[in-house]
């Protein structure tokens, strides 16, 4: 029976990644726009082209009037006419009013199909005076249709494809978490009962974990090079990280220097603790408290306030649920290869 | 890359270049190597176990 539960949930775990792999990889990108041209209007009548990736918005046959674009300028709206339709772009005139809000115009584009899309900063007009935009380029906002797309990813600028990642990045990290805490309760244990198999626990909870962690670390520069421009920048959250994988390498070190000393259990017990409490204070706290690039810190919220969505949901959790199992199997492997190790050494 | 996602053509470079497929494909193998060496290495240290300590099993 324990044997039979074993297998189920070895193989549960490596069947879940799979599913996430192909579903993660196979779903389309929800469509979002992504330029103006001409980005640089003036005060007169204009022609625009708005374009946008993921999947199409519109099918081929579809008529300009069931689709319309307005552009903000501060709190006000200036009226547009779409002339031209593609599955990617829609081509727009207006007449640049001579005075607004703000030079930086905002477009919206409302789809019969793919819901309202948005581009911020869409347009600039340098010859504009400053005011309101007069009643007769103004315009009301249409009332925004539900999106009718089938299963796919929500777009968001910058992240775009790579939004993806969020199905690796994010669930090593949270395997990572929870393998080292098992390690640091391990180690508190170690320290009350001063046994050999905690010690041998902890140890093999923090060999698995630092996996993981050089996992995140890994996926997270690459995704920081597609959304940031560089592989690594000095962030407080990138840097906590850092520091915590190598103060974690400072565990293998210490027991490693130690040797065969009869107190390497009792000294890795301690620094555990410690490092466990240097994680949570280095990746939770502190980039809390601090202006952070990265999603969920300070000023800048997290994937599931605004656009986890049901699509990215149905992928995430198995994926966080099949990473936390798959690093479980790994620490129990670790955990037995020390037992048999020591079980040898001690005969 | 993102300039080179705008410049590869608007139909979408993920999927308009075939590369998804390609990295799925590659996905799965990793994670199928993963699961065998695993595996493998699961039975390996079960028969270790048995011979080591054959009182407990």
């Amino acid at each position: 029976m324990k044997g039979g539960w074993n297998w189920f949930w070895k193989g549960g775990s490596i069947l879940l990644l799979a599913y996430v792999v192909i579903r993660g990889f196979s779903a389309p990108l929800q469509p979002g726009l992504v330029s103006a041209s001409p980005s640089q209007l003036s005060v007169a009548p204009q022609s625009v082209l708005l374009s946008a990736v993921g999947q199409p918005f519109a099918n081929p046959g579809d008529l300009p009037s069931a689709f319309q674009v307005v552009l903000r300028s501060g709190d006000q709206l200036i009226k547009t006419e779409v002339t031209e339709v593609s599955p990617h772009s829609v081509r727009i005139t207006l007449d640049v009013p001579p005075t607004m809000p703000s030079r930086a115009l905002d477009a919206y584009l409302f789809t019969p199909a793919a819901g309202t899309l948005f581009l911020g900063n869409a347009c600039f007009v340098e010859s504009a005076a400053k005011g309101d935009v007069p009643p007769a380029f103004g315009a009301t906002a249409p009332s925004p249709q539900e999106p009718q797309l089938g299963f796919s990813f929500p777009y968001q600028p910058n992240i775009m494809e790579s939004i993806r990642n969020l199905l690796w990045h994010v669930p090593m990290w949270f395997a990572m978490f929870f393998i080292m805490g098992l390690g640091f309760v391990a180690s508190l244990a170690q320290l009350r009962t001063d046994s050999v198999d905690w010690d041998m626990r902890a140890e093999a909870a923090v060999k698995t974990g630092l996996v993981f962690g050089l996992l995140g670390l890994a996926t997270g520069s690459l995704w920081a090079r597609w959304t940031w421009g560089a592989w690594w920048v000095s962030d407080p959250q990138l840097n906590g990280a850092l520091v915590t994988v190598l103060l974690y390498s400072g565990y293998l070190i210490l027991r490693a220097a130690m040797g065969d000393d009869d107190r390497v259990g009792r000294l890795a017990a301690v620094y555990n603790v410690f490092a466990f409490v240097m994680l949570v204070v280095l990746l939770m706290v502190l980039p809390r408290y601090t202006e952070s690039l990265h999603p969920g810190k300070d000023g800048n919220p997290g994937f599931n306030s605004y656009d986890l969505d049901n699509s990215l949901r149905a992928v995430f959790y198995p994926a966080v649920i099949g990473w936390g199992a798959l690093c479980y199997w790994m620490y129990t492997l670790r955990l037995r290869m020390n037992r048999c190790a020591h079980h040898l050494l001690s005969r | 890359m993102n300039a080179l996602l705008l410049l590869n053509s608007l139909e979408g470079f993920f999927f308009g270049s075939g590369k998804a497929h390609v990295v799925t494909g590659v996905a799965l193998i990793i994670l199928v190597g993963i699961a065998v060496s695993l595996w493998r290495m699961d039975r390996r240290l079960g028969q270790l176990e048995k011979e080591s300590r054959p009182d407990q099993h």
